[in-house]
Parts: C-alpha cells; structure tokens; sequence
C-alpha cells in the first residue's frame, strides 16, 4: 500500500517550469531516495510536497487525503515531518525547548495558555528522549544556536522526528559534514526512521545506495527512473544523465 | 493548582516582589514619591505587554498605545458611569474594563494585523495607531476633543470604608493588579501558546513544520499583549482620574517601546527595569533641567549601541563570573573605572547646561557655573579631559579583570 502519491504534479515559477508532471508512489515504510544533478527540482519538489509551495497542477495524496496547496502545519498534523537543506532550527531557544516544541501538537496541546510545560512530565520525557536518542542531552540548556555545525544537523532531525510522524522527509541531511561526521549521521538516520517511511534528497552516493529500498532519479522536472538500487546504478540513462556526470567531475 | 506549585518553584522571588511593592510606600511616603510609585506601577503593566509583542513574539509595534488608550477611555468612562450610578461596583475592578476593551481592540485589529510580522506588522500597526488617534479628535463625544474625558474615582461603594481619594490608597489597588498582571503575564510564558511565541519569532517558517499556523499563535500573542495593556489603562484612569488622545498616540507608543527595550528585551525582568528607570528620569530628571528629553535621547542611543539587551542584559552578561564565583574581583576595576567616568558625565552635562543658560550663572552640583567666563569653561573642560584620560587608563584593567573572571573553566563539551 503507498502512504504518498504523487499524480502528474507540475510547478511553474512565472514562465520556467520547475517540476513537469511527475507520478510516483512511495511504499509505508520504504526508504526512498531522490537523486539527480543540481537544479534537477529536488528541494522544490519536498517543498511542493510539504506545503511550502503551492502546485501548478496535479494532486498529492497521503493517506487517502489530498493535501496539495494546504497549508504546511495541516500537512504536519496529519504524520508527515522533514528537514531542511539550510539548517532551520529556533536558534535563540535551548536545545531541549527546540524539541519539546516540536512535540507540543502531536501531544494533543495545541494553542493551550492554560497547561503549564514545567507540569507535563510525560511531554519533558519525551523531549529527552528525543534528545537521548539524538545525542544532544549533555546540551539540552544551551541556546540551539550555539551549537557545532553538525550537533545544529542533529537538531533539524531531532525537531522532525520529535512528533513521530510516520512520512520522514531529509533535504539532504549529510550535507557539509566532514566524513566521520556523515558516519555518525547515517547511523542516526537509520535508528530514529526504523520502521517508519523515509522519503530523502542526497548528493552523496555511498550513502544513498547504503540506505534506501528504492531511488528515483529526477532530471530536469522529470523522474527518468525509479527501481530498485542495483537496476539503478546498471540504467544506462541514468548513468549518461547523473551518474557519468559525477564520474566525471570526480 | 498548577499555577500555584510552579508559583511555590520560584516563591521567594515573587514574595520579594509583592513586598517591595507594598513595602516601598512605607518606606518612600512623601506625595511626589507615590505619585512616582503610581507611574512605575502603571509602566511595569504597559511596559511588560509590550515585551509580549516585541521580546517574545517579534512583533515591533509602533501603536501599542492604542490598547492602553482605549482601555484607559472606556475607564474613564465607567468611571463616569459609577459616578452617576448608572452602574454599582467599586472602583477596584476598573482595571477589568481596561483589560476586557483592551482585549476586544486587539481581536479585531489582530485579526489581520497579524497576518504577517515583519514590516508589515509594524506598518500596520503605525498606520492604526495614527488612525485611532487622530479618530479621537474626531469623535469628541466620547473622546472629549482635545481636552480629554475626566472622571471621579471617589464614588462607588467603598473598599471595607476605603473611599480612594488619596494617591497612596490608589496605589495598594495599583500594587495588587500590577502583582497579579505580572504573575499571569510570567504564567503565560511557561505556556504552549507562550513558547511557540518564542518559536514563530525565531522561525516562523519551521513553526508551521511542526504543526502550528505561525499567524495563529502571533494572533494569541497580540491578544493577551492587548488584554494587559488595557490593564494598564485602567490603572493609568484610576490613577489620574482623567485621559486625553495623548495616551493613545504614536508618543506614548514610543515610550512604550523606549521602556521595554531599555530594560532589556530578552528578559522577563527587564521591561520591570525599564519601566522603574525611565519613570525615574521622567519625574526626577525634569525638576532639575528642562534638557531631560536630551538626556533620555542620549541614554537610548548609547543603550541600542553599547547595551543592545539592555539593562537586565547588562546584569545577566555577569552570569558566567558569578558561577566562577569571581564577582569581586571586578569590584575594583568598576571603581577605577566608575569614578572618573562620573566626572565625566558630570563634566560634559556641565558643558551642556551651560551652553542652554543663555549667560545665566546657575548652581549645579554645590558649585556656581557661569556661562559667560572663560576660566569656568576652561575648568570645566580640564575636569572633563582628565576624567577622559582616567577612563582611558583604566579601561584595559577592567578588560583583564573580565577576561579573567569569565574565562571558562576546562570543559568537556566546548560551545563554540
């Protein structure tokens, strides 16, 4: 059964066409990556997904509910979550407030002036579970914005998981992190998504081949091919489209 | 019960607070020093709605007076109406109708002014503020013109025999409503709706990823900012006894602003502090020059440069040398530092009193300035040049002494 389908969706910004006309379905609990070269449409196409950007045309459906051209936080309250390509963290509230945010909604507070957070133990909990299994306990009090550049990463993945959504979208999670740091990262990624669906952009091949059942490769607003990692890497057009082209600038 | 246990968490400072409110009036009883403390009461309310907007929610408004104002009018008003008993309560709850006006201005004009925040919240909220204000000069039935409305705060039933009619007594009802504003104002930064403030304003974009409409929670935000400044409206009606376009217009919007960002934005505490040392100036400033608006000019700027968070930022920059237990040791460089920096501050207010006493000679400071000699000038500017020369030689002292006592002891997780 596919949580997420996408139905010939297009995005335009004035006359340039972006994403033209683009059907996929994601599997529930399938690790799918998205790959393709520079300007191929991949952060627009989370964008368009996650509600940042509205749809030129087509329909996005997860869990039997269309939900393109709504607006971000009633795509997030229905179980989906994702990260950012710029790390997008509340950088002047501590480490521990980043994430006990992130969990308010799906603990059922809404726009509550009436509960006192000092009092929700089951929420503080929760928050520092998150933060254990993240690794940033030992920095809970520190302002967010003060911390390393890949502890900041571990943040923005904190804060999408936090409310347990069952659709994980990574902009490119790994980015800018030195090799061991990627290591640790990927290890991360794979622990807090088990059993949950991934949908994830990433330049970095061993590491897209090393996590995901599927991959869909996107060039120029379209997706040429989705299979299965080894069909991928033996596609000879993808091969001539993506992967030559980083055979050849490494 | 909730509210009290957390009260219970940080009670010796709350009981410290509600004494030093009740307990200055005793100690400073002179009328002109209640008629300050009614103003600080008054300022703390207004100032700290402010920070509701500007330090939690990122809002910068240039028209929070609006509320303040017309929660102030409709006091007056019913003030006016317990006078002619067309209604029946005391006086004590006038604040409520501050507070209920205050309220429903703020949904209606939040409604859309909340739509975005940015520029265009504070465009909004500028035109608004001219808007409300020049529409009560307009509407003098109800405004009374320029002139302003005027009411009695002696009728009603009395207060177990309390009839108001003195400052101090209006004071004590000052004192309770500002504990209770501050308390629930405090209360409501501990809440989802309160920390989510903090989120939208530093990423509203990331707010609607996790589940939360970023117009929304600025909506609840301006409305609770709203309700307290309606609060403070009616303290300022129950403390005056009267209220003109001047509490609604862009000057008292701007004063608001000047209080809370002086005290320190970033801070709970620091629209108290705010409000407590412009109302200070204000009052005690002003009998002695009539340069004092110069004088506050000047303290903003310097604060915006050398002090961006303020006052209660200044105190909170110790917090590290207080954990390394090594506050005194700068006890000594602040001296060094303070004293020739006083005569300074003296040397160049001399200099600029004299410069406004058109030839006069006046007594400042136990000495005879005269504007007109020379040798007066020249001392002075030689006082003033020393004082300078002292700064400079004692700076770098006072910059090791820092360095030192906010040096970080070894520890496992540097933050970089």
């Amino acid at each position: 059964m596919s949580i997420l389908t996408l139905n010939n969706i297009s995005k335009s910004f004035g006359e340039t066409e972006i994403i033209r006309g683009i059907d996929l379905a994601i599997e529930d609990g399938e690790k799918h990556a998205i790959i393709g070269p520079n300007g191929a449409g991949k952060s627009t196409l989370f964008h368009l997904i996650s509600g940042l950007h509205n749809v030129t045309g087509g329909s996005i459906v997860f869990k039997n509910q269309e939900i393109q051209n709504r607006p971000p936080f009633e795509i997030s309250r229905l179980g989906l979550a994702r990260s950012f390509q710029v790390t997008n963290i509340f950088h002047r509230m501590s480490v521990f407030e980043n994430v006990r945010c992130a969990l308010l909604w799906s603990k059922g507070f809404r726009y509550s002036f009436w509960h006192l957070l000092g009092r929700q133990s089951e929420l503080n909990d929760a928050a520092m579970h998150v933060l254990e299994e993240i690794g940033l306990s030992d920095q809970a009090q520190y302002p967010a914005g003060e911390l390393a550049y890949a502890a900041q990463r571990a943040l923005e993945l904190g804060i999408a998981i936090a409310s347990g959504a069952d659709l994980i979208m990574l902009d490119e999670p790994v980015a800018g992190m030195s090799i061991s740091e990627a290591e640790n990262a990927v290890e991360l990624i794979r622990k807090v998504t088990s059993g949950k669906t991934l949908i994830m952009v990433e330049h970095d091949m061993n590491i897209v081949f090393d996590i995901a059942d599927r991959i869909s490769v996107l060039v120029y607003g379209k997706i040429i091919a989705t299979d299965v990692p080894e069909k991928i890497r033996a596609n000879p057009q993808v091969q001539e489209a993506y992967l030559g082209e980083v055979a050849s600038s490494a | 019960m909730e509210i009290l246990k957390t009260i219970a968490k940080k009670s010796p400072i709350w009981i410290a607070y509600l004494a030093a409110l009740l307990g200055l009036p005793l100690i400073f009883d002179s009328i002109l020093a209640i008629s300050i403390f009614n103003q600080m009461a008054i300022g703390i309310v207004f100032a700290l709605s402010y920070n509701m907007l500007l330090g939690q929610g990122g809002m910068l408004s240039f028209g929070h007076a609006v509320y303040f104002g017309l929660g102030g009018f409709l006091a007056v008003h019913t003030l006016i109406l317990i006078e002619f008993e067309t209604v029946y309560f005391s006086i004590i709850f006038i604040p409520v109708i501050g507070g209920v006006i205050g309220l429903l201005a703020a949904i209606f004009i939040g409604s859309f002014s909340t739509r975005k925040a940015g520029t265009v919240f504070a465009m909004i909220s500028l035109g608004i503020g001219e808007l409300i204000a020049a529409s009560s000069l307009i509407f003098s039935d109800f405004f009374g013109g320029e002139a302003g409305i005027s009411g009695d705060r002696t009728y009603g039933p009395t207060f177990f025999g309390v009839d108001f009619a003195q400052n101090d007594q209006i004071y004590y009802v000052a004192a309770i409503w500002v504990f209770i504003a501050t308390l629930f104002m405090y209360l409501f930064t501990q809440t989802p709706a309160g920390r989510m403030a903090n989120a939208v304003r530093d990423n509203p974009e990331r707010a609607e990823f996790i589940g939360y409409s970023s117009r929304r929670i600025r909506f609840i935000s301006f409305c609770a900012s709203g309700l307290f400044a309606g609060i403070a409206g009616g303290l300022f009606a129950l403390n005056y006894e009267f209220i003109t376009e001047e509490n609604l217009n862009a000057a008292t919007s701007g004063r608001v602003l000047l209080m809370a960002y002086i005290g320190g934005l970033g801070y709970f505490i620091g629209p108290i502090i705010g409000a407590v040392v412009l109302t200070l100036m204000n009052s005690l400033l002003s009998n002695y020059t009539e340069l004092w608006m110069l004088y506050l000019g000047i303290m903003f700027l310097l604060t915006v440069i050398y002090l961006p968070r303020g006052f209660a930022g200044f105190i909170m920059m110790h917090q590290v040398a207080w954990i390394n237990n090594r506050l005194r040791s700068l006890a000594i460089p602040y001296l060094l530092i303070g004293l020739p920096s006083l005569v300074l501050l003296a040397g160049i207010i001399a200099m600029v009193e004299m410069s406004d006493h058109e030839g006069e000679a006046f007594h400042y400071l136990g000495f005879e300035l005269d504007p007109e000699s020379f040798i007066t000038w020249a001392i002075v500017a030689g006082f003033s040049l020393a004082a300078y020369a002292g700064v400079r030689a004692a700076l770098p002292q006072l910059k090791e002494a820092w360095e030192s006592a906010n040096a970080v002891p070894d520890s496992k997780d540097s933050k970089s």
